[in-house]
């Protein structure tokens, strides 16, 4: 027993030491350690829909363009380009290769998108590919994958014909559902496309050498890749794969990981910890969206319009949420949007309501006559059931009775029963948000036609039907944009949404890890251009 | 001749007694008859710990019933310049000037995007605040960095050591030429830190820059009437003072008054704390008793009920009283929880109640007093019910605190309560995520529902001495 004892206590300082030596990024290696969330579910890139997996595949396979530091398209496997309103050329560089050594060519990508849209794949993000032509056809099985308007002149170059102008097709096109697959190797594996390591071919930065399933995914440079000398890291270990923020935490603090986002409780610890926080800028918008059915009180303008002019977005960042990072929300599209040469909103800047409490009351008093009621009955808020969902609606429901007398039943469901109450139409008022698919605004501004699924709401009318066709069915970016200026004053006229706040997160990163990009649209974060510094102090 | 002899005989007599007068009072009981409660009441009140808890459970009760037509404040009433306040005195504050918004310093002969990527970029110099420092804004410029595509600003609450503690990232200007921030997150009248960081537009630097500020508390024309400081035709000068609203227990994460909400909260915690188990602990007298007193058969059958009722599961009851008695999300479920926690919990009296009958009735006094030509009726009342007081106390005693902690892991589900209604259940529950930041959300509730399980235990205690008829000799 003693000497156990003994045994452990000599133990206890090699365990000491042996901790410090362990870094998670390694400057002599240029070797970085992260954790993932979860296993990635589907590095099918056809299939692929989840934050993890759309990361993973962004390290290791290219579109035919991608992304730089500063968020703007740059050319990937295609070297140029030529958007018109009918047609798209890209021409491929010559020097793109799989990680087999063999050629990225024109074909690989055409087997990719008819793949995709194939109602067979089952792609959830097939409709990212309906401006192709014949796109949606192909998938709702109306016509042959072979029809689809894609076509390659010679082996390098892609000739694409659309369905309808597309002025943002090349920001599309560095979407993971665009990613090319080499058709031999896809028919030789079948089913087994993505499901391992070996089942992938890679043409990105990086490779998958090692994958233990729910426990590590190890990525090294890929030596094919075209632009291999611009990267530094020499490999990328996922050694930890949990969605646990405290168990991150705890493993950034030992020095295991390079990078790990924190929420509303962790944060504290950080700061105490003396931890360098950074904040970023999710892109997601957060907003009230309201049910427009028949028999709703929430379908009454002038009651939508009281509630405009009582809530203060501002109150709701800095006081409520408290976090940094948070922007006060103004308008469906989000300040990050690009417009026409300028960001969107500092081209079209979105009309706010003025808080206005006389001016409110007036609003809700000509409601409570038009809906011929003696009191405005109490409103339904459907919220997820997350702490800082409850607080929000907490806030809400003491705005609107302080200022309008409203009643505010809170609804507290959990994911799953949230989306279905939504889907059903179960609320007055849901707690809602959205994230961007890729760099256009129409990636929100489709979100509130009539025949979008994602208008939980059911708002329907034709005048914001009519802007949407006219934006998709031009590739002018001046009357696009002003279309989308126009859905933008829509939506503030009609009061379709309430805009709460655009979401930003905090989160830690090794200090000596330079070059990491957190990123609205695509892989986030992208350590593809990142480099371990000399540790310096 | 005899009257003269009587006369000498007797002159120099003089008795040495006095006679003993009749009296009657030794046969008198010297103390007055108690009855039975009367006893109980007079030992009770020798329990220091009992009586002391009595005080405390009728303190309860006034804070409850009276506190709030002293205290007429709304307990759901917003105050969000006010949020998470420690208790305090009364706290003054400026009038300020409406809120303007801000347009960023952005200077036009500067590049807003760097040429290079350099090593190292210096701090910037000239960090200051513009205009007064408040709670309702502070607003800071700093000179621009050759090199720099942006600055990212920190808060912290103390001096940064260093460049891993400079604290909270408020914000990063998107350019180089973007040399001001105005910080407006949940700032409250205490010492801050900022540091001002270059950063290349991506990455930031390693140099940075620190300011000390202190905000002075300060509260727009508009909050003060909307709050009721000053009315709306007040012409009080921007930059007077006022005294902003007294929460003597603090507030808490929506600025909401904690003494309002503990009293408000009390209502619903004692109700259910005192309410159920006064029903439910009848409910099983009346069936434990009735069991126990007759026995045999019958006995067996109405005991094997309750095992059958022991074994229902509580929740799912209480989700079924919620949907048969058509009460929709975000609807208080106290009345549902009353009748579940009701239908459900007398079985354990049930059955101490029963325990105890069948043995009293077996006792040679019970036989006595039927002989006697007791009825039931006389025997329960004066011989059997009296004997199981003690058993009875003490599962009502135990039985206010299991339903207050019911009640609060209820609320903390969503099953009970539904905001703004408080409860100390889920105050305590909403106190427990700000604990480290906030400790008072948390410990005033926690207390109250301390204090008031201790005192209902240690008055059970007190009342179960004083009832039971065996420790009278002691």
């Amino acid at each position: 027993m003693r000497s156990c004892l003994a045994a452990i206590l000599l133990c206890l300082p090699c365990l000491g030491m042996a901790q410090t030596e362990v870094t998670s990024a390694d400057f002599a290696s240029q070797t970085i350690t992260i954790a993932l969330n979860q296993e990635p579910p589907q590095l099918n890139g056809m299939k692929a829909t989840d934050q993890v997996s759309i990361f993973t595949l962004g390290h290791v396979m290219e579109g035919l363009t991608r992304y730089d530091r500063r968020g703007n398209i740059v050319p990937g496997v295609a070297e140029r380009w030529e958007v018109t309103d009918t047609e798209a050329t890209f021409w491929l560089r010559k020097n793109a290769r799989w990680s087999d050594g063999s050629a990225v060519t024109a074909d690989d990508f055409i087997t990719a998108w008819q793949n995709v849209l194939k109602p067979a794949t089952a792609s959830e993000y097939a409709f990212i590919l309906y401006p192709l032509l014949h796109g949606e056809a192909i998938n709702k099985g109306e016509l042959d994958p072979a029809e689809l308007g894609v076509k390659a002149l010679d082996e390098h170059t892609l000739h694409i014909r659309f369905e309808r102008p597309t002025g943002y097709f090349e920001k599309l096109v560095a979407f993971v559902t665009y990613f090319p697959v080499k058709g031999e190797f896809l028919a030789a594996k079948g089913s087994r496309y993505g499901a391992d390591a070996t089942d992938l071919l890679y043409n990105g930065p990086f490779m998958i050498t090692d994958w233990v399933h729910s426990a590590s995914l190890h990525m090294v440079k890929n030596t094919h890749y075209w632009d291999r000398e611009n990267i530094t890291l020499n490999a990328i270990n996922a050694d930890y794969i949990t969605a646990d923020t405290r168990a991150r935490l705890n493993l950034f603090i030992d020095g295991k990981i390079v990078h790990t986002s924190l929420d509303g409780e962790t944060y504290k610890d950080a700061l105490a910890q003396k931890l360098r926080i950074r904040r970023f800028t999710t892109g997601s918008v957060f907003y009230l969206e309201y049910n427009f059915r028949a028999g709703r009180v929430t379908n009454n303008i002038n009651l939508r319009r009281a509630i405009q002019h009582v809530f203060d977005p501002d109150e709701m960042v800095n006081k409520v949420l408290a976090t940094p990072g948070n922007l006060p929300g103004k308008s469906l599209f989000p300040v990050w949007l690009n417009g026409k040469t300028d960001k969107f909103r500092q081209e079209y800047r979105p009309q706010e309501a003025s808080l206005d409490l006389v001016l409110a009351r007036e609003y809700l008093e000509k409601a409570r006559i038009e809906l011929g009621v003696e009191q405005i009955p109490p409103l339904v808020l459907l919220v997820g059931d997350s702490p800082t969902a409850a607080k929000q609606a907490e806030y809400m429901q003491g705005v609107l009775k302080a200022k309008l007398g409203l009643d505010l039943k809170i609804d507290v469901q959990t994911f799953k029963q949230r989306l279905a109450k939504m889907t059903a139409g179960d609320f007055d008022i849901v707690a809602a948000g959205w994230g961007p698919d890729f760099d256009d605004v129409m990636t929100f501004g489709d979100l509130f036609t009539s025949w979008n699924m994602n208008n939980r709401g059911r708002y329907s009318n034709p005048e914001y039907d009519k802007w949407v066709r006219i934006a998709m069915n031009s590739a002018d970016v001046t009357v696009r944009m002003d279309a989308m200026g126009k859905l933008q004053q829509i939506l503030f006229d009609d009061a379709v949404i309430l805009p709460q706040y655009e979401q930003g997160v905090i989160y830690l990163m090794h200090p000596n890890l330079r070059g990491v990009v957190r990123r609205v649209v695509g892989a986030d974060p992208d350590f593809t251009h990142a480099q371990v510094l000399e540790k310096g102090d | 001749m005899a009257t003269t002899l009587t006369a000498e005989l007797t002159p120099e007599l003089t008795p040495d007694f006095t006679a003993a007068s009749h009296n009657l009072s030794v046969e008198q009981i010297s103390r007055p008859s108690l009855s039975y409660w009367e006893d109980a009441w007079i030992r009770l009140k020798k329990n220091t710990r009992a009586i002391i808890s009595l005080y405390i459970v009728i303190f309860l009760a006034l804070f409850t019933l009276a506190g709030p037509l002293v205290w007429q404040v709304d307990p759901s009433l917003q105050d969000l310049n006010q949020i998470s306040q420690a208790p305090s005195w009364p706290k003054t504050a400026l009038l300020a000037a409406p809120y303007e918004r801000w347009q960023p310093i952005i200077l036009d002969d500067f590049p807003s995007e760097p040429d290079t990527f350099p090593d190292v970029i210096p701090a910037p110099d000239g960090l200051q605040t513009i205009g007064l420092a408040t709670t309702q804004q502070i607003r800071l410029r700093w000179n621009p960095v050759v090199g720099a595509g942006g600055y990212s600003i920190y808060r912290n609450n103390h001096l940064p050591e260093g460049l891993n503690d400079l604290g909270l990232p408020l914000a990063t200007t998107m350019g180089g030429n973007e040399i001001s921030y105005e910080d407006r997150l949940n700032l409250e009248a205490r010492k801050y830190y900022y540091s001002v960081v270059p950063t290349d537009g991506i990455d930031e630097g390693d140099k940075y820059v620190t300011l000390e500020v202190i905000p002075t508390i300060a509260i727009t024309r508009a909050e003060a009437t909307a709050r009721g400081l000053i009315s709306a035709a007040s012409d009080l000068p921007e930059g007077a003072s006022l005294t902003l609203h007294f929460h003597p227990f603090g507030t808490d994460y929506l600025g909401r008054d904690m003494l309002a909400r503990l009293m408000e909260g009390a209502r619903v915690s004692l109700f259910i704390g005192i309410c159920a188990p006064f029903l439910f602990v009848l409910i099983g007298i009346l069936y434990g008793g009735f069991a126990g007193y007759f026995g045999g058969q019958l006995d067996s059958t109405l005991m094997r009920f309750a095992d059958f009722v022991v074994a229902l599961p509580f929740l799912l009851f209480m989700i079924l009283f919620k949907i048969a008695f058509g009460i929709g999300p975000g609807e208080s479920g106290i009345i549902p929880m009353l009748i579940a926690l009701v239908l459900l919990s007398w079985p354990g009296t049930a059955r101490l109640v029963r325990g105890q009958v069948l043995q009293i009735r077996n006792n040679g006094y019970i036989d006595a007093a039927r002989l006697l030509g007791a009825k039931n009726s006389y025997l329960v009342l004066r011989h059997i019910l009296p004997n199981t007081m003690g058993v009875i106390l003490v599962s009502l005693t135990f039985a206010v605190p299991g339903a207050i902690f019911t009640e609060a892991f209820l609320s903390f589900i969503g099953m009970g309560v539904a905001p703004p209604t408080p409860s100390w259940g889920s105050m305590c529950n909403e106190g427990v995520k700000t604990m480290l930041s906030h400790p008072h959300e948390l410990i005033f509730p926690a207390t109250f529902i301390s204090v008031t399980v201790l005192a209902f235990n240690l008055l059970g205690d007190g009342l179960t001495e004083a009832l039971d008829s065996r420790m009278r000799s002691r």
